[in-house]
């Protein structure tokens, strides 16, 4: 077959859903309840993915740059609904902030990688923006939930500290920053330590599809690197940003914590 | 409650009021401090003592009224400004991670203290030394502080920042009886050491009537409201 991708038959395809009797078979052998959910499960995988094929055809053929960032746009808004799920701890925290960090890091970093370093022609060409963008997404939407959630429980832990800075006249900002700094080390540390075993414990997905596409795995490295450092920028970017906007709903406009947050010390 | 007094009147609380969560008791607060006088807040507890410090510090909002500082309204401040001159010191004090060294130079860290200040060694060691407390210390970890020692040490915090209002919480509840007695001899020596200085202090020990030019505000319900 040579660097051909190897096609899956309708038979073969159907076939897969053998593995999922496996998952099935140890569910009901553990009674753990779980072939419900596994059943819906995969009809949900095979119909979701099935249909976004069919859109991502239609979009890969049209190439249009308005409906390409359209559905950056709504990728990036199902993401910050996501991302502000993620977070419980958080409370009333608005799907805004999210989708503005989300939308605003992954264009920038979007942007850079697609313009600068694969330049595709046109440079909207949607075969290769919407998989970056997705990329960078999948990963920022973590990213941002983490952040988010470890700058409301430092906030909560340390409100006798945030209190007494303040009542030497910080601002909001001095008081606050320990727990910034936390939240940003959450928000990146799984991407850190994702560049730190990338290829040695497992491959990642996008090179393992490459090269399941019949790409020569030197290439497909290449891609690898730009995908996961531009995962890094996109990631720290988002965190930042979206703490960066967050901060501030800790305090109240006189710049005093919330009485949510100080709890009984109101 | 003292004369009012443009001239030397420091603080003025003016119908400041506010609800407490616990029974709902609405409170309106009127007083004065004169400079180098110490108000002491007392009454039931739950009727919201902390709260009404917390409010003169602008940590959390009043529901009506206004405070003065030398004549100028609270709003005439940045909520930065204000509680660099209106410093509130609760009444478990957080000590930050780190040395204590590292805890007294803390607040010199920050834009507004560091503009007019800086951290004198030499002067938190006598004030360590005037509550008991080590110069040794200084590179001990605080959180292995006793309570009584935390206290102390947050009160000396307090001090080298030079505020001109120390709003005091129960400072002298994690204390014993020596301990106290170097607090209270500390505090008249602080009001009386500068101009423009004065305490409002929540406390239900009764030795505070012996600091300079002490004076009560007793809360009450709505009823019979509260004075200063």
């Amino acid at each position: 077959m040579g660097n051909q991708v190897i096609p899956i038959s309708n038979l073969h395809l159907a076939l897969s859903v053998v593995l999922v009797f496996i998952a099935g078979g140890i569910s009901a052998a553990l009674r753990l309840g779980l072939l419900k959910s596994l059943a819906w499960g995969t009809v949900r995988t095979f119909v979701q993915l099935t249909f976004i094929g069919y859109v991502l055809k239609y979009v890969f053929t049209v190439n249009n740059l308005w409906l390409i960032f359209s559905i950056v746009v709504v990728m990036c808004y199902v993401a910050a609904r996501a991302s502000v799920k993620r977070t419980p701890g958080v409370p009333d925290y608005p799907v805004t902030l999210a989708f503005w960090s989300l939308l605003a890091s992954t264009v920038l970093v979007g942007l850079v990688v697609v313009r600068l370093i694969i330049n595709p022609a046109p440079w909207y060409t949607a075969r290769i923006i919407i998989p970056i963008f997705g990329m960078i997404l999948g990963n920022s939407m973590n990213g941002i939930a983490l952040s988010l959630d470890r700058l409301y429980s430092e906030a909560y832990l340390r409100a006798g500290e945030i209190e007494t800075l303040l009542a030497f006249g910080a601002t909001p900002w001095e008081a606050v920053r320990g727990c910034v700094k936390d939240a940003m080390r959450a928000g990146m540390t799984p991407t850190i330590n994702s560049l730190m075993v990338v290829g040695l414990v497992s491959l990642p997905g996008m090179m393992t599809g490459q090269i399941l596409g019949g790409v020569d795995p030197g290439e497909a490295v290449r891609y690898q690197i730009v995908v996961m450092l531009m995962i890094t920028a996109a990631v720290a970017a988002g965190c930042l940003m979206l703490v960066g906007l967050s901060y501030k709903r800790l305090f109240t406009p006189d710049g005093a914590l919330k009485g949510e947050i100080t709890g009984s010390r109101q | 409650m003292k004369d009012f007094d443009v001239m030397t009147e420091l603080l003025r609380i003016n119908n400041i009021s506010f609800s407490t969560g616990a029974n709902g008791r609405d409170i309106r607060v009127s007083a004065g401090v004169d400079e180098g006088c110490v108000l002491g807040v007392r009454g039931p507890s739950g009727i919201g003592k902390t709260t009404l410090l917390r409010i003169l510090a602008r940590l959390r909002p009043a529901e009506g009224g206004e405070v003065f500082l030398q004549g100028k309204h609270w709003t005439d401040f940045s909520s930065s400004q204000w509680r660099r001159r209106v410093h509130y010191l609760a009444q478990k004090p957080a000590l930050f991670d780190g040395t204590v060294r590292e805890n007294l130079q803390k607040p010199f860290e920050l834009a507004a203290v560091k503009q007019d200040l800086r951290f004198d060694p030499g002067k938190a060691a006598e004030l360590m030394e005037r509550l008991f407390l080590s110069a040794n210390m200084l590179d001990q970890d605080a959180r292995t502080l006793s309570g009584g020692e935390a206290s102390r040490l947050a009160l000396v915090r307090a001090l080298l920042v030079e505020p001109s209002i120390l709003l005091l919480d129960e400072p002298l509840s994690a204390l014993d009886h020596g301990a106290a007695g170097a607090v209270l001899d500390l505090m008249a020596g602080w009001l009386l050491g500068a101009p423009g200085r004065a305490m409002v202090i929540v406390s239900h020990v009764g030795e505070l009537d012996r600091l300079p030019g002490f004076s009560v505000c007793e809360l009450k319900g709505k009823e019979g409201g509260a004075v200063g």
